[in-house]
């Protein structure tokens, strides 16, 4: 699962113009071309220094989202309550980790190295999807994070998956597949406390009411504030704007919450029937700002854990390596 | 099938359905903390063999032993009522523990479900032969990870050989012998403990002599037992409060 | 101790300051092998992706939990990347006139229009 919007990196204006002014326009010209027409690019083939640099932020801060996703739901893996619900948790979280390698092999085929790339997590410098700050405080809120996160991620990925760069549609494709899985498996376990007895009902609600703002988070800040670039759009870096994808998931998703009797807290939420578009009270964006810079009630915590499992690791890891052999990064 | 041979059997079953449901949990815990994610997925895949072995032996006892259902039998029970063995009940420690424990275990797992590809249950029997290629896998996995680990420099070789140290007494403790191992042997249930316990002894052996380590005197050290009779290390008490969490909260609703 | 998760795996943890520098060393996620899948008997290994392994057995143990724990699968192949020879993507033009090249491929030869031309042109054949 992933989300957080794209969250692209604002380009150094002077040292883009620099870069560009190096692109080779012949090169350019190509390389614009096969994407209008609709063509994949390839790890080999020549790309503009910006694409590949934004390319590698995006995939890399996906990648990171899947490891840090599969920390709040593993919580619920010694606790799940019976073994159905706890071989597909099990099975789910493990889906997240095997997300992250497919992707971090993507974002190697543009150059930069796993152990950088986790590096970069670990210190901070790179980003993850804000969502995965927020706590799983109850069973309940497992079943909202596998059914309306993974609807979220979705909505995200379908769109991705449409973009130029050939290795994160193929690592996509497979992703998309799995995430059916992930989104079938939360529906029905949501579904399970909304038709259950008045303690789980209230236990749901309880855990919608609280997950509600993150999610509106999800897609990133509104268009008219997001600063994104033509340049991204035209490459098909950047595949829908933030709104859009927000309201496309609205539309999917909140007829399935309502027709469960389920409230959502937002009094203004409804969808205009003239225009077609959901309108809603604007989430608080300064505390979306706040939490992706690290004042979410869960940042230290997911650090700190995924510094564990690297440290903890590395005996194993150092055992068997190996520096002096031949080392190539992924072919495709 | 005589009063006697039924709950010899549902004995039997009993423990080698806690054995994996423990341990299974316990595997699971790495899922999403593993050294490496390649090795995330691939323990997470086996701890959840582990668990659906469990389910489907329980499911055995529901269903043709007049057992409870497998999700009240498993996360309502009392840790008193419960016969796995202490080495699953042990918490995940470090890798070099878990990899241990795990191939150990599952060498045991394989000695003991080949055994009953000729159990006269046939519940059993299928069972067994529904489960040989996991355990293949698994056993294929733990033998590459003990060889390399042995092979990957003095730190590694020594972490492992006290890994085996620890987990050996606590692994002997699998082929703890019921008081009713002679009657499943005459009816063809499966051969006993102690048959399996010296099949797995040479199963391990060549393995481990191959890895450099160097196996503890089974004569000289004796074997963890009392898991098979309910007596158990306080670890089980504070898994089985964990893992009935959210089931206890209302037995009766569906999850 | 306590560290006061929500996560009960994660309370039992001794976890480290936040802000203790660590650094994953290069080389530390070993070599990367290429996995190629095949689906069923009969049918080619197809490539699937990647995994990170010190060595092809263990590329090959973990390879089958990554690409082969959905689908159907009977066997995997894994290769390390740096052994793999392809093309630039550059030399794509040297692949460009195949579908030109009419005289390689079935639909280059017309052999119905020679036939019913013949079929017009000649008188009726004799009953046999």
């Amino acid at each position: 699962m992933y989300g957080g919007g794209y969250i692209f990196d604002e380009p150094n204006k002077k040292q883009l113009r620099e870069e560009q002014q190096h692109d080779d326009p012949e090169k350019l010209a190509i390389f614009e071309a096969r994407i209008s027409k609709g063509e994949k690019i390839e790890p080999g083939d020549w790309m503009p220094a910006e694409y590949r640099r934004q390319l590698t932020r995006l995939i890399e801060q996906h990648a990171h989202s899947e490891i840090i996703g599969a920390l709040p739901e593993g919580t619920w893996i010694t606790r799940a309550p019976g073994f159905k619900r706890k071989l597909a948790l099990i099975a789910k979280v493990q889906d997240e980790i095997g997300h992250g390698q497919l992707l971090y092999n993507a974002a190697e085929t543009l150059g930069k190295s796993r152990e950088a790339m986790i590096n970069d997590l670990l210190s901070g410098k790179s980003k993850y999807s804000n969502v995965f700050n927020y706590p799983a405080k109850t069973w309940a809120d497992v079943t909202v994070i596998g059914f309306l996160i993974d609807a979220a991620a979705i909505v995200n990925q379908v769109a991705n998956a449409k973009g130029s760069y050939g290795p994160y549609c193929r690592a996509l494709e497979r992703i998309c597949y799995e995430e059916s899985f992930h989104l079938k498996q939360g529906h029905d376990a949501l579904i399970s406390l909304a038709t259950g007895t008045p303690m789980q009902k209230a236990m749901l609600q309880d855990a919608l009411n609280r997950w509600w703002q993150p999610i509106m988070h999800f897609f990133g800040p509104p268009d008219k504030v997001s600063q994104h670039s033509e340049k991204l759009m035209q490459w098909r870096v950047k595949m829908a704007s933030n709104d859009e994808m927000r309201n496309q998931f609205l539309d999917t998703y909140v007829p399935k919450l309502w027709e469960l009797g389920l409230t959502l807290p937002d009094p203004l939420l409804h969808k205009n029937i003239e225009t077609g578009r959901w309108e809603y009270t604007d989430p608080d964006w300064d505390l979306f700002f706040k939490v992706i810079n690290g004042g979410g009630p869960c940042n230290q915590e997911r650090l700190q854990v995924r510094r564990w499992a690297e440290e903890e690791g590395r005996w194993v890891r150092k055992a068997l390596m190996n520096p002096k052999e031949r080392r190539a990064l992924p072919v495709a | 099938m005589n009063a006697a041979l039924q709950k010899a059997i549902t004995t039997l079953i009993t423990s080698m359905a806690d054995d994996a449901l423990i341990l299974g949990h316990r595997n699971s815990e790495w899922t999403g903390l593993g050294p490496i994610m390649e090795e995330d997925i691939a323990f997470s895949s086996m701890a959840q063999d582990k668990i659906g072995h469990a389910w489907a032996l329980y499911r055995i006892l529901q269903e043709h032993l007049g057992g409870e259902d497998p999700d009240q039998f498993a996360f309502i029970r009392a840790a008193k009522d419960f016969t796995c063995c202490h080495l699953a009940e042990l918490p995940i420690s470090s890798y070099d523990f878990s990899l241990m424990r795990h191939f150990l275990f599952d060498h045991a797992e394989a000695v003991r479900y080949e055994s009953l590809q000729q159990c006269s249950f046939e519940p059993l029997q299928q069972l067994s032969k529904k489960v040989k290629g996991e355990l293949k896998y698994h056993t294929l996995h733990a033998d590459a990870w003990v060889l390399q680990l042995c092979r990957g420099g003095e730190e590694s070789q020594q972490r492992m050989q006290a890994a085996l140290d620890r987990c050996f007494p606590l692994a002997a403790g699998i082929f703890e012998p019921g008081p009713q191992d002679a009657l499943l042997a005459d009816a063809g249930i499966y051969p006993g403990e102690q048959t399996l316990y010296d099949k797995w002894l040479n199963t391990i052996y060549p393995l481990l002599v191959n890895a450099s380590l160097n196996l503890p005197d089974p004569a000289a050290i004796p074997p963890q037992y009392g898991g098979r009779y309910g007596n158990h290390t306080p670890h089980l008490q504070a898994l089985l409060q964990e893992m009935g969490e959210v089931f206890r909260l209302d037995p009766t609703a569906g999850w | 101790m306590s560290n006061q998760s929500y996560d009960p795996r994660v309370n039992r943890l001794k976890l480290g300051n936040a802000d203790d520098p660590i650094k994953v060393e290069e080389g530390e996620n070993w070599n990367v092998y290429e996995v190629f899948h095949q689906e069923k008997r009969g049918a080619h290994h197809e490539h699937v992706g990647c995994v990170h392994a010190p060595d092809p057995q263990l590329a090959l143990v973990f390879a089958k939990e990554q690409f082969g724990r959905r689908k159907k699968c009977v066997n995997l192949w894994v290769v390390r990347s740096a052994d793999i020879l392809a093309f630039d993507l550059e030399d794509e033009d040297m692949f460009a006139n195949n579908l030109e090249k009419t005289y390689r491929d079935a639909s280059g030869f017309k052999v119905m229009d020679k036939i019913n031309k013949f079929k017009g042109e000649a008188v009726k054949p004799p009953k046999a």
